[in-house]
């Protein structure tokens, strides 16, 4: 996701810590695991935070050493199941925040707090892909520019899930497409 | 020849628009006469819920999507059709059909009634129930009622928005029956097995009680306002014809079932409508809303303002 265009600091990998967001409007582009990570602590100090979450992965609470070890994979993804429906009462919610393992399974990440941040007042969990990034916020597929201040992306690298190799078309050939 | 998802879904993404992409204090609102006013408002909100409710159908086919590309243009059509929404419900606050709040219009008991059978069943229906039933309704919205809306109204911001949705609804018509071509073309035993699922009471009384007469009201609604009986016709047999134009889509009986009804549907003389589809108009109007419930979150996302901070 190109974010040139945006008149604000975009803070890249691991450039978010240490950050005091001192109130302002804070876009987190990211998926699960890096979500997990970013959330609980990015919350502590922005006035509002929109998660922009483009795959869910699943989430363990902090567990002693000895019971992580022990779980296998699929331990991993039923305690993180039953994390999930703990500690996310809404529905909608929880159905945005459940992986799809259909087509591969997904990293389980512990975080303590990453829920509770996602729940709280002033946090936003969106799910609409994110299609651009303009001078003053975040375009979604729904239609809406998410106005923000600044924009968190921690690992650009795993953004764009099964994307594929990217076509050059006039737009003579793209009106005909969709003629 | 094999259908290219992958070029597909590049192309949605190149042809993502906002909300914000248009001028909504463009001259034009002031074409809206007062008796239009009355006469649109029930239908622009009928509208905005077929859509929003047309997005939580292809939610709940993303998670049932046969593989990871089409899943993901799924996702961007669930998306695709709450931006038409959102781009109605502006309309509607320009054309001064909302308060002054902007509050979301109140969604009839019909609507109601399909949100709570998709919150409750939605994500355990079968594929090709679903993947038939949207390219259908997609059909009737696309070929019959976005076509009368625009015949009825001259403001340019309408035509504007319109462009933008039926250049998506175009490519939603396009995928979903190649997605019908993809599932015929699978074993014949697995269609069987699947369509079999399809026949789970809840599904068929969910079908019964709650679309039969959701669209029967909405149909009747729309030719009650002027929107010419051929119309309807034209969209059913626009169904009818991409779907034969498919080598494999007819091997699907959700097709067959969903064909049929829809014809039925169209022609008002047919005993459908006497003997099932107008009594449980009557009676499903009898139904209050609390029984259903509060549904979930997200028939509160709905909104009109094209940026959000």
């Amino acid at each position: 996701m190109r974010c040139d265009e945006f008149a604000g600091p975009v803070l890249y990998g691991d450039e978010w810590r240490g950050q005091d967001f001192q109130g302002r409007r804070v876009a987190v582009l990211a998926t699960g695991r890096d979500a997990v990570r970013v959330l609980p602590v990015v919350a502590r100090t922005a006035g509002s935070v929109k998660v922009f979450l483009e795959d869910a992965d699943w989430v363990l609470p902090v567990l002693p050493r000895p019971a992580r070890m022990l779980l296998g994979p699929r331990g991993r993804r039923t305690v993180a199941r039953i994390h999930l429906r703990l500690s996310v009462r809404d529905p909608w919610l929880r159905r945005l925040l459940t992986p799809d393992d259909r087509f591969g399974d997904h990293a389980a990440t512990s975080s303590h707090g990453f829920y509770r941040a996602i729940q709280g007042e002033r946090c936003k969990l969106i799910r609409w892909p994110v299609y651009a990034v303009t001078e003053h916020g975040v375009r979604s597929a729904e239609g809406i520019e998410h106005r923000v201040d600044v924009i968190v992306v921690p690992a650009p690298g795993r953004l764009g899930r099964a994307r594929p190799k990217r076509i050059t078309r006039t737009t003579s050939q793209r009106e005909e497409l969709t003629a | 020849m094999t259908f290219d998802f992958d070029e597909m879904l590049q192309t949605i993404k190149d042809k993502q628009w906002s909300l914000a992409d248009i001028d909504w204090d463009a001259p034009g609102a002031e074409t809206m006469t007062d008796e239009q006013r009355a006469k649109m408002q029930p239908f622009m909100a009928d509208l905005v819920w077929i859509e929003h409710v047309g997005a939580r159908g292809f939610a709940s086919l993303a998670t049932k999507a046969p593989t990871p590309v089409i899943k993901e243009i799924y996702e961007y059509f669930h998306a695709e059709e709450q931006k038409h929404a959102n781009a109605e419900l502006a309309l509607m606050k320009r054309w001064g059909m909302l308060d002054e709040d902007g509050t979301v219009p109140e969604p009839n008991i019909n609507v109601k009634m399909a949100i709570k059978t998709l919150d409750t069943f939605g994500d355990s229906l079968p594929l090709t129930g679903l993947a038939t039933l949207i390219p259908l309704l997609e059909c009737a919205l696309d070929g019959a009622l976005v076509k009368f809306l625009l015949d009825e109204i001259d403001d340019p911001v309408c035509h504007q928005v319109f462009k933008h949705i039926n250049s998506d609804e175009a490519r939603h018509i396009t995928v979903d029956f190649q997605v019908l071509e993809h599932i015929g073309a699978g074993p014949l035993h697995k269609l069987l097995i699947e369509s079999a699922s399809n026949l789970k009471p809840q599904v068929i009384l969910g079908l019964i009680v709650v679309f039969v007469p959701l669209i029967n009201k909405m149909r009747d609604n729309i030719v009650a306002m002027g929107l010419p009986e051929q119309k309807l016709y034209n969209a059913v047999k626009r169904f009818n014809t991409i779907g034969s134009r498919g080598e494999f889509t007819k091997r699907i009986p959700a097709y067959h079932v969903l064909r049929s009804q829809a014809g039925m549907v169209v022609n008002r003389a047919h005993p459908y409508h006497r003997l099932l589809a107008d009594p449980l108009v009557r009676i499903t109007s009898f139904v209050p809303a609390r029984v259903l419930g509060k549904p979930q979150a997200w028939t509160e996302e709905l909104t009109h303002e094209p940026v959000a901070s």
